[in-house]
């Protein structure tokens, strides 16, 4: 049922960004001096993304890693923080529940108390999602349930979306990119997943009109393809379904690059297993 | 000499949200001249008044007068006190002899369209649209499929009131559009889900239509957008709730669409 593209071969080995030993890398792309704010950074996709994008942050720059978990975020720092000493880069973790209006404001308010310094780059990275119910169209029959799915998977990106962009209003000499971590289910239909692919069709338009209104601000949905994490667990261990998964740091490095390289129209969706 | 086919949507229990007035009000109206005689309608709104109003119009026409019975449930779809009494009404409304259940998902509201994504930094607010555009929509079609599973001699049709806003962005427009493409996700993923339930997706024009067009003029924030509904209407460009309801009867009856599939207006 599940339609993942696999190649017969093996994946084309991504280019890992080399490690920047602290020489003067002029000649090599970077994401500048930036805030860049991870949702869902705990564990997954996320976490991989905050290990990829820490090498492309200048000094100066300020990480902020937000989910549930205080203890996977603090361990994630720490794993990170030889690097991020050497390159003065500032790494918070920011420990709160965004399915919830106050995890959202406290989010909010960490990243402008970071705003006193100087930045060229808003990089916020809006991954933190939920798989919701996949058994079947009528056991949706629950206003709550339906309500408080679409509350931490849209109104939620909405809300941190908008409110950072009031925190860093688009001015000249500042670079605004905004990443909607997407799915082919939000333009595919899969049957079972209703909650799933309205969540993910509902952001994917959602940030189409930011991308619409904000000339300013690069907008991608990218779309990361099927990957090792507990949320694939969850959905082989419940569909009984069982096909091939991409390691999160590959496609972590392929979003990476996409952004580098900025030749996509803003408000696009992209897809890992097609670039 | 013409012959004309005497075409019908069968004898029908047909539901239909926000029938009190606007598109939801012309829905009632062509759906009572289409119904075999003892179909019932149970038309839902938030408005008592208009539908008791809409109820008396319907039992003094011509359906009326041969055995269409209108039943109406004044309930918020938002709570599931609502939801609940539109299902018991409709389970209490049907009978044996009733060959087809029609369930139009018309209710929905526009959102603030003067305002920008930026301006969304409110939750709650954007839970509330939601939850009236899409959560209730999501919820009371799950519901009627679960009290009226499929059986032998009993077609199901659901009908999702969309909009060209489900697939294109609009500045301005975030709620409006986000919910219009969550809707449409939820009927197209029913669609793939149940092959025997024939899912409509219709796009009755809104967007243009006479009764936003008027409404968005001075509430749209975008000067573009506001440009192009003045423009459109002075050129005549737009429809009425009646000529755009009169395709979706034909659609309806035709019943050759893809179910699941965007029906837009404008291709037909």
């Amino acid at each position: 049922m599940l339609d993942y593209k696999s190649s017969s071969e093996s994946p084309t080995p991504c280019n890992k960004p080399t490690k920047m030993s602290g020489k003067n890398t002029t000649n090599r792309k970077t994401l500048g001096r930036g805030i860049c704010i991870i949702t869902g950074a705990s564990k997954g996709f996320g976490r991989a993304l905050a290990h990829e994008v820490f090498h492309l942050l200048e000094p100066g720059s300020v990480l902020l890693l937000v989910a549930r978990s205080g203890t996977l975020l603090q361990e994630l720092k720490e794993e990170m923080q030889s690097f991020t000493d050497k390159q003065q880069l500032v790494v918070h973790c920011v420990a709160t529940d965004l399915s919830t209006k106050e995890g959202v404001n406290e989010t909010v308010k960490v990243a402008r108390q970071e705003a006193v310094n100087e930045i060229d780059h808003v990089f916020l990275i809006n991954n933190a999602g939920s798989l919701g119910d996949i058994s079947g169209f009528e056991s949706l029959t629950d206003l709550e349930k339906v309500n408080s799915y679409l509350s931490f998977n849209v109104s939620s990106p909405l809300a941190l979306t908008a409110g950072i962009l009031q925190v860093f209003p688009c001015r000249s000499g500042l670079r605004w990119s905004v990443v909607n971590v997407s799915s082919v289910f939000a333009l595919q239909a899969l049957p079972s997943w209703a909650l799933y692919c309205t969540a993910k069709a509902a952001r994917k338009m959602m940030f189409s009109v930011l991308a619409e209104e904000e000339p300013n601000v690069k907008v991608l949905s990218y779309s990361p393809g099927p990957l090792d994490t507990d949320m694939q667990e969850e959905i082989q261990r419940l569909t009984g379904l069982s096909y091939r998964l991409f390691p999160c740091q590959e496609s972590a490095a392929k979003l990476m690059e996409l952004l580098l390289d900025n030749n996509f129209a803003s408000g696009t969706q992209v897809d890992f297993l097609e670039v | 000499m013409s012959s004309t086919e005497c075409r019908d949507l069968g004898r029908a229990l047909c539901i239909i949200t926000g029938a009190s007035r606007g598109f939801g009000q012309t829905i009632a109206r062509n759906m009572s001249r289409l119904v075999k005689p003892g179909s019932v309608l149970v038309l839902v709104a938030r408005s008592g008044d208009d539908l008791r109003a809409l109820q008396a119009e319907l039992a003094e026409s011509e359906a009326g007068r041969v055995g269409l019975v209108v039943e109406c449930v004044v309930a918020d779809l938002g709570q599931p006190d609502g939801l609940e009494a539109v299902v018991r009404r409709s389970q209490e409304s049907f009978s044996e002899d009733l060959d087809h259940i029609i369930l139009v998902n018309n209710a929905a509201s526009l959102g603030d369209v003067s305002r920008y994504v930026k301006s969304f930094t409110n939750m709650a607010e954007v839970d509330s649209y939601l939850s009236l555009n899409v959560t209730s929509s999501l919820c009371l079609t799950a519901s009627i499929l679960q009290a009226f599973p499929q059986c032998p001699g009993l077609r199901r049709t659901v009908i999702n009131i969309t909009s060209l806003c489900a697939l294109q962005p609009f500045r301005s427009w975030v709620l409006y559009c986000t919910g219009k493409a969550a809707r449409e996700m939820i009927f197209r993923v029913l669609a793939e889900e149940e092959p025997d339930l024939r899912v409509l997706n219709y796009s009755p024009g809104e967007e243009r239509s006479l009764h936003s067009s008027l409404a968005s003029q001075s509430k749209t924030a975008d000067p573009t957008i506001r440009k192009s509904f003045s423009d459109m209407f002075a050129q005549g460009q737009l429809l009425t709730c009646e000529e755009s309801c009169a395709k979706l009867m034909k659609v309806l009856l035709d019943d050759n669409y893809t179910s699941g599939a965007h029906i837009d207006i404008y291709d037909l």
